[in-house]
């Protein structure tokens, strides 16, 4: 088992939004979360990606908690989210080949540029992101995530602001991720995006996570 | 963090009456001590009294922060919220009792040197303390979540840890006008431990109110 | 190595930040200016008032350089990235104390000629002793201001926090830097001062050695 999340309970100051949430994921599975907006979809990723801590419950990736080897555990997990976690400052190959070298990625650099071309964004390679759109910032973060080939795959809104193309090749990106033996958690609106991929379905609401369906 | 939290326990609020009576008498008593049965001294007449509340709100002030810095380091490494609690109760109360020395100080300078601030480096770094102490409350005001409690006890222990050094650098910088470890005498010396007792249970009564305090509002959070 | 790859990073970032280096750069220089029309126009002790002037301004322009560079890790999320990536939280430490000492070196870089020119004060007999005394400050200074900085991200009025909260603790380093430069610059020696440097290595070392235990925590210390 990958991931296990347990009765995960979180409050910000007196309002508790998570309420015991849990989940499990086993390698190749695709899990499609959804839920309504404010019904702390966010706040359960962050959690489980070990960027926020629970007030109760915990969480477990291959078993170990977080706790007891973090750099382990994070190297495991890949990440995005609504803010594309890059300095907009440097250029996609700066920021990739940065946070690759401090992962302990194998050839970041290399990595990163055909990473980069699968996304269409060879042109832009070194240039400083500040002036990228919305859907180029989603794109070199989806890049930045999966750099480490990661054996988790947290994902939240990660189709927002692609076009067919990218939304493509995201897609193809995932299941070959899957076919790797990845688990991928996909937290999104629709499932129409994400189609054929997806192996199983769950709803956040009210704090828990509810409805297991395929 | 599982602890259950529930309301403050009988025994906690019976222990606050008692301190508080005790502290009640022993400040009365020691007010009395400082005004009648200390004798007054030779060289800056009535005004000196003033020691009797200034050393020992001094002292309680260090004694409040060292609180603070071993309660920090046991919240760091027991992540019991109840250790935050004391250590920020006990940094309130140790801005008190700075604010005390810092009132006092350039009163009894006033009459005694004929100067408000002489720059005399315990007061001076009372005051660098003060205002180091004060960040620590602003900062914990300014955060509204989890992060509150680990900051503050990070802040707690930075501060306390770079006393000595403050200290140390403000006494070098500056020489000293304070009275160097005038030793007391007599009726004197009485007087002034019965003062630091007295104000030392003044604290500890303050301080479990205030953590009665802390108690409620942490369980009426737990229960939302 | 991460120390350095993160030094590197933030050296590039405020590199092609254009318009923070100059804000930061002309802040410093008018903060010279101000005060040397404060004390001037005759200086009754040029190398006092000159060491008082070199460093106040350090001091806000580090402020100034502190923030900016935990803002930088705010912007888009940047500084959670790091986090991910699982590398040691006191090597990142490092990594950005290196980067702030270096943003503060070029400041002290523009700052000392100026002052040395306003107030006629300084040569270049003394001028290796006078960096020497500079890094030992200005470490100190990035080592404690990165740990205060990285506690007051995420709060409203930072700068101001910052200040209140650093001065206090730089007390000992940034008298010992003053009454250095004050010695060279009015005896040509630093002997008759010789302790506050030990005081300062002190200082720094504390810091270096805190964060070795609390960044990890500060770092991990999440909403």
């Amino acid at each position: 088992m990958i991931l296990r999340a347990r009765d995960i309970q979180k409050r910000f100051e007196s309002r508790w939004v998570l309420r015991g949430a849990s989940l499990a994921l086993e390698p190749g599975e695709c899990v499609l979360l959804q839920g309504p907006n404010g019904s702390g979809k966010t706040t359960f990723a962050r959690i489980l990606a070990t960027l926020l801590a629970p007030d109760r419950g915990g969480v477990e990736i291959e078993g170990v908690a977080p706790e007891k080897n973090r750099r382990g555990a994070r190297r495991a997990i890949g990440f995005a989210s609504h803010q594309p976690h890059l300095y907009p400052g440097l250029t996609p190959l700066e920021n990739l080949s940065f946070f690759g070298r401090l992962a302990g990625v194998p050839a970041a650099e290399a990595r990163a540029i055909g990473l980069l071309d699968r996304f269409a964004l060879t042109p832009f390679t070194r240039t400083p992101m500040e002036h990228f759109s919305r859907g180029m910032f989603q794109r070199v973060a989806l890049t930045r995530a999966l750099l480490p080939e990661p054996k988790l795959l947290i994902l939240d809104e990660p189709y927002a602001g692609l076009d067919d193309e990218g939304t493509a090749t995201l897609n193809e990106l995932l299941a070959d991720a899957k076919a790797r033996g990845a688990a991928t958690l996909l937290i999104a609106h629709e499932r129409e995006r994400a189609g054929a991929l997806v192996t199983r379905s769950a709803a956040l609401r009210n704090g828990v996570v509810e409805g297991e369906g395929s | 963090m599982n602890e259950s939290t529930a309301t403050p326990a009988r025994w906690w609020n019976a222990t606050g009456r008692v301190l508080w009576l005790l502290a009640l008498a022993l400040v009365s008593a020691s007010w009395w001590a400082a005004a009648a049965y200390a004798p007054v001294e030779a060289q800056m007449g009535p005004v000196q009294k003033i020691v009797y509340v200034h050393v020992p709100s001094a002292i309680v002030t260090l004694i409040a922060f060292g609180l603070t810095f071993a309660a920090s380091i046991a919240f760091l490494t027991t992540k019991q919220w109840r250790w935050d609690a004391i250590a920020a109760a006990s940094c309130e109360l140790g801005m008190v009792f700075a604010t005390v020395v810092l009132i006092t100080g350039p009163l009894w300078a006033r009459s005694a040197w004929n100067t408000w601030w002489t720059w005399e480096p315990r007061l001076t770094s009372f005051l660098i303390l003060w205002i180091l102490y004060a960040g620590y409350h602003v900062v914990r005001g300014s955060l509204h979540s989890a992060s509150r409690r680990t900051v503050s006890s990070v802040l707690g222990i930075v501060l306390f840890v770079n006393l000595p050094i403050v200290w140390k650098s403000v006494e070098w910088w500056r020489g000293s006008l304070h009275p160097r470890n005038v030793t007391m005498t007599g009726e004197m010396r009485e007087t002034l431990l019965l003062s630091m007792a007295a104000w030392f249970v003044f604290f500890a009564a303050a301080l479990v109110s205030r953590l009665r305090l802390e108690w409620i509002r942490e369980a009426v959070a737990e229960r939302a | 190595m991460t120390l350095i790859d993160v030094a590197v990073k933030d050296l590039r970032l405020h590199a092609r930040d254009a318009r923070f280096l100059a804000t930061l750069l002309l802040f410093s220089a008018s903060l010279v200016l101000i005060l040397s029309v404060a004390f001037g126009p005759i200086f009754r002790e040029p190398a006092r008032e000159a060491a008082a002037t070199l460093w106040a301004a350090l001091f806000f322009a580090g402020v100034l350089g502190l923030t900016r560079s935990l803002d930088l890790e705010g912007e888009a999320g940047g500084g959670d990235a790091v986090r991910l990536t699982g590398a040691d939280p006191y090597s990142i430490f490092l990594g950005k104390t290196l980067a702030n000492f270096t943003l503060l070196a070029v400041v002290f870089a523009l700052v000392l000629p100026i002052a040395s020119v306003f107030f006629d004060v300084g040569d270049l007999r003394t001028l290796p002793i006078l960096v020497g005394v500079a890094a030992l400050a200005l470490l100190g200074y990035a080592a404690w201001g990165t740990l205060f900085a990285a506690l007051a991200r995420g709060l409203k009025a930072r700068e101001l926090l910052l200040s209140v909260l650093l001065f206090p603790s730089l007390v000992p380093l940034w008298i010992g830097a003053v009454k250095c430069t004050h010695a060279l610059w009015a005896g040509g020696s630093i002997e008759p001062v010789r302790d506050w440097i030990k005081l300062m290595a002190v200082a720094d070392v504390l810091g270096l050695a805190l964060a070795a235990f609390l960044y990890e925590l500060i770092q991990e210390a999440s909403e």
